[in-house]
């Protein structure tokens, strides 16, 4: 339904001029965020530049009945920001102050417009950090990680977004303003703040996000091993999880990634090696020592053929720069790619890397994977070419894969969400009944169904739709993001 | 629960029985005690699911087995508390300051509503992203939302080696030490200070470091090596006659709030700002209010019989209308758990 003039008068009305975008050549710029293939213009583009203007701007969509969708950096990767035709993006990407860095309590005041390294960066000075790293973080904002519930590849020791935030204001779908959560892990009852994160910015609108932070730790140590299989590589993961070390990260690369990423960056990881495993250990420097002593002893009974250990931070930067450019590195070694992302249990990596391999041999398609093997979050890279009509296949694999998390015991999505990528694919994790208790959540926070319609929940509407193929974001193509 | 009409009480251990409000009249009382047992568990995964009902002591020997442990120490396990009623009431110990509370260590959850539902959220994968966190809403709804019946949480290894140091001094030279300690690398598990006049500090470690990490944490506060934590958990119980509360706010707030408030027995974290005070029952109202001039919390534990009236909760939140929506939508006739949140009217 086109926007009513009314509506679209007092929407546009609700913020001065300069924070209120409706050429249509200039709304299209929102069309997307990092899921390129689905593409929505949205009517009207708001861009407030404090919470009270947030708080209008919602306001304002409520009296009207129209929806709409906040947006920080438009850097996810599951549509989870994709405009509502005839409805109204409300940006956040003016609302970047950080107000206030607590050190004796260790927790810092930040605006959502605020980059998840801009946290860190502001902190540094004083020992602390802000620990969940999605690999997208020099440009990903707070309210979105906040919206995603974004973890990264130290969350298998430090937890994702929910574990890290002490509180959010959130203006919600009626345009009141409220405050989730608390100064403590004492929460007044149930625990709101909790199933607002991750809620994909269904459920309103975060204006202000109170962050734990942590001190740093104070030794980090980081090695490379190389392995003849996968499987070798998966059994080493096991046996530092049954030695009891909670590694920081344990990231693994299969040999196309490594191919891929070696290209790109020339990190120094070998290329031709079936897989390669990056572990890393921080804490007080006797426990790293003792633990690292024993990580090494486990790659080497399993057959490691070649391990290295940054012996700088310099060197443990370079090992770090070649596992995060392996995705947009696979650009280098074909033409299009989906990038998938799914959990299974971290013991059955062995058995899904093998049926991915099998499914990608039926399909004729080749698939890399890098994946974080702590926590047994895969994101496989399903390589195509659109030009020799390989699009479909792909992105029938690319699901199939997703689904096949699933079946082992696992997950749809492990960081990047459901959005409006996987709303279709919920039916295969969720019963009725499940997503009907979690549409009642959605009804207690927007009875109306104005806030980010279409996401997260599957609707016959949304679910008779196909995406089209993946297009570079325009960030990804100025190399300031990497699809992770 | 269908079968049934009125309002009902949900009902585990009974550890918890008298925490926050008084439950009001029930026509029903539904036990979880008879839904134990593990479901699954993979030690090579480290998470398990397991029936509501079971005693999270049980639960954490069986899983000892395999050298693994939910990391989780509220005083109230050893009483026999359930998986499921610690989730409720969102309980939490002295080492939450590390691993978060049940809210953090819940992957997953089957819980039963008022109308017969039973909704599945979460999983059994610690990363997942899925779907929204219904599981997060059962935490600290106190049996007014539903009755969880089967919980999935992530296990971790239990430590190689406990060290715990001592230190004995006022709350305000433990305010200062701990302090200390959170600004240093040592990485401390929990950081108490009871009301006996003891700061305690609780290295998890590795053998080989152990000795290490107690030295410098020796050089660094003083104090000597033992084994506190009993007298931490008798004092989280209050003492007879008075009003149990538990109160959270800022760390740096903690200590000037409590030494304004009457209390008597005290265990305080120093890192989290969650402590566990008795004081005179006629001293409730006036903690409520100071700790909501703070921007903190409370909630009334356990009353004696002298208090049975006396507020549970302070002034409400601000998410109040989010609060009663949701009720509204997981137990529209209001069957679930009455009075918890009362004074809220929720």
């Amino acid at each position: 339904m086109p926007l009513d003039p009314v509506a679209r008068a007092a929407i546009t009305a609700a913020l001065p001029p300069d924070e209120v975008v409706d050429d249509p050549v200039r709304t299209r710029a929102y069309e997307c965020d990092g899921l390129t293939g689905y593409r929505v213009r949205p009517e009207i583009v708001l861009i407030p530049r404090d919470a009270d203007g947030v708080v209008r701007a919602v306001r304002a969509c409520h009296r009207n009945g129209v929806p709409f969708v906040a947006r920080g950096a438009g850097t996810g990767l599951s549509g989870g920001a994709l405009p509502v035709a005839d409805g109204v993006v409300i940006s956040l990407s003016r609302l970047k102050s950080i107000r206030e860095i607590d050190v004796e309590n260790r927790r810092a005041v930040v605006d959502p417009g605020v980059t998840n390294l801009e946290i860190t960066a502001a902190v540094a000075q004083h020992g602390l950090y802000y620990a969940p790293d999605p690999s997208s973080q020099q440009v990903c904002t707070i309210g979105g990680n906040v919206a995603e519930n974004s973890g990264g590849a130290h969350c298998l020791k430090y937890g994702f977004t929910t574990n890290h935030v002490w509180s959010l204001d959130v203006v919600l779908p009626d345009g009141s303003l409220v405050t989730l959560g608390g100064d403590s892990a004492e929460q007044q009852g149930p625990d709101l703040r909790g199933v607002f994160l991750g809620s994909e910015g269904t459920l309103g609108i975060t204006t202000s996000v109170t962050v734990r932070l942590l001190r740093t730790p104070e030794t980090v140590r980081t090695l490379l091993a190389d392995f003849p299989s996968v499987a070798k590589a998966g059994e080493v993961v096991s046996d530092i999880v049954a030695a009891g070390i909670v590694p920081a990260a344990v990231e693994m690369m299969d040999t196309l990634a490594i191919e891929a990423a070696e290209e790109a960056v020339h990190a120094g990881y070998t290329v031709g090696t079936p897989a390669a495993l990056v572990v890393e250990l921080d804490g007080p420097i006797e426990q790293c020592d003792s633990e690292f002593a024993q990580v090494k002893a486990i790659c080497d009974k399993h057959g490691c053929t070649r391990l290295h250990i940054a012996g700088s931070p310099e060197e443990r930067a370079a090992i770090w720069r070649g596992r995060k450019a392996a995705f947009a590195a696979v650009g280098r070694i074909s033409p299009d790619y989906f990038v998938q992302d799914g959990v299974v249990p971290r013991t059955r990596l062995a058995e899904v890397l093998q049926r991915i391999a099998d499914m990608g041999d039926e399909a004729g398609l080749r698939v890399a994977n890098v994946f974080h093997a702590g926590d047994g979050n895969l994101h496989p890279l399903v390589l195509y070419s659109a030009a020799a009509g390989e699009t479909e296949r792909a992105e029938e694999l690319s699901g199939a894969i997703a689904e096949l998390c699933v079946e082992l015991g696992g997950s749809l999505s492990g960081e990047h969400g459901i959005g409006t990528d996987k709303a279709c694919s919920m039916p295969k994790m969720f019963g009725e009944e499940d997503l009907a208790v979690m549409h009642r959540v959605r009804e207690a926070f927007d009875p109306t169904g104005i806030c980010n319609p279409g996401k997260v929940l599957p609707t016959p509407r949304l679910c008779g739709e196909r995406p089209g193929k993946y297009r570079a974001h325009p960030l990804e193509e100025a190399g300031v993001i990497e699809r992770l | 629960m269908l079968d049934t009409a009125g309002p009902v009480a949900i009902v585990g251990a009974g550890t918890a029985a008298d925490w926050a409000g008084r439950l009001g009249t029930v026509h029903s009382v539904l036990e979880t005690t008879g839904l134990t047992g593990v479901i699954t568990h993979n030690p090579g995964d480290m998470t398990v699911s397991v029936h509501a009902g079971t005693p999270l002591r049980a639960l954490q020997a069986e899983v000892a087995e395999h050298g693994q442990h939910v990391s989780f120490d509220a005083a109230r396990v050893a009483a026999g508390a359930t998986v499921g009623g610690l989730v409720a009431t969102a309980d939490a110990g002295p080492s939450a300051l590390v691993h978060g509370s049940l809210r953090d260590l819940v992957i997953g959850t089957t819980t039963l509503l008022a109308d017969g539902s039973v909704v599945r959220s979460g999983g059994h994968v610690i990363k997942n992203v899925a779907g929204f966190d219904v599981s997060k809403l059962l935490h600290g709804s106190y049996g007014t939302l539903g009755v969880l019946c089967e919980v999935v949480l992530r296990l971790h290894p239990i430590p190689a080696a406990v060290g715990t140091v001592v230190v004995e001094c006022s709350l305000g030279e433990a305010a200062r030490l701990a302090h200390e300690v959170l600004a240093s690398q040592l990485e401390p598990t929990a950081v108490e200070w009871l009301s006996s006049g003891r700061l305690l500090v609780r290295i998890d470690s590795t053998e080989e470091a152990l000795p290490a990490r107690l030295e410098r944490l020796i050089a660094l506060v003083g104090g000597s090596v033992s084994d506190p934590w009993a007298e931490h958990a008798e004092l989280t119980r209050g003492r007879p006659g008075e009003a149990l509360l538990r109160i959270g706010t800022k760390p740096s707030l903690l200590p000037g709030l409590l030494e304004r408030l009457p209390v008597g027995t005290v265990t305080a974290g120093l890192g989290t700002g969650v402590a566990t005070v008795s004081l005179p029952v006629g001293s409730v109202p006036e903690a409520h209010a100071a700790l909501h001039a703070a921007g903190g919390t409370s909630v009334l534990r356990t009353r004696p019989v002298s208090g049975l009236d006396v507020p549970a909760w302070g002034p409400p939140p601000s998410a109040l209308p989010v609060l009663r929506a949701v009720k509204q939508q997981f137990d529209p006739d209001r069957r679930l758990g009455p009075g918890r949140f009362d004074p809220w009217e929720i």
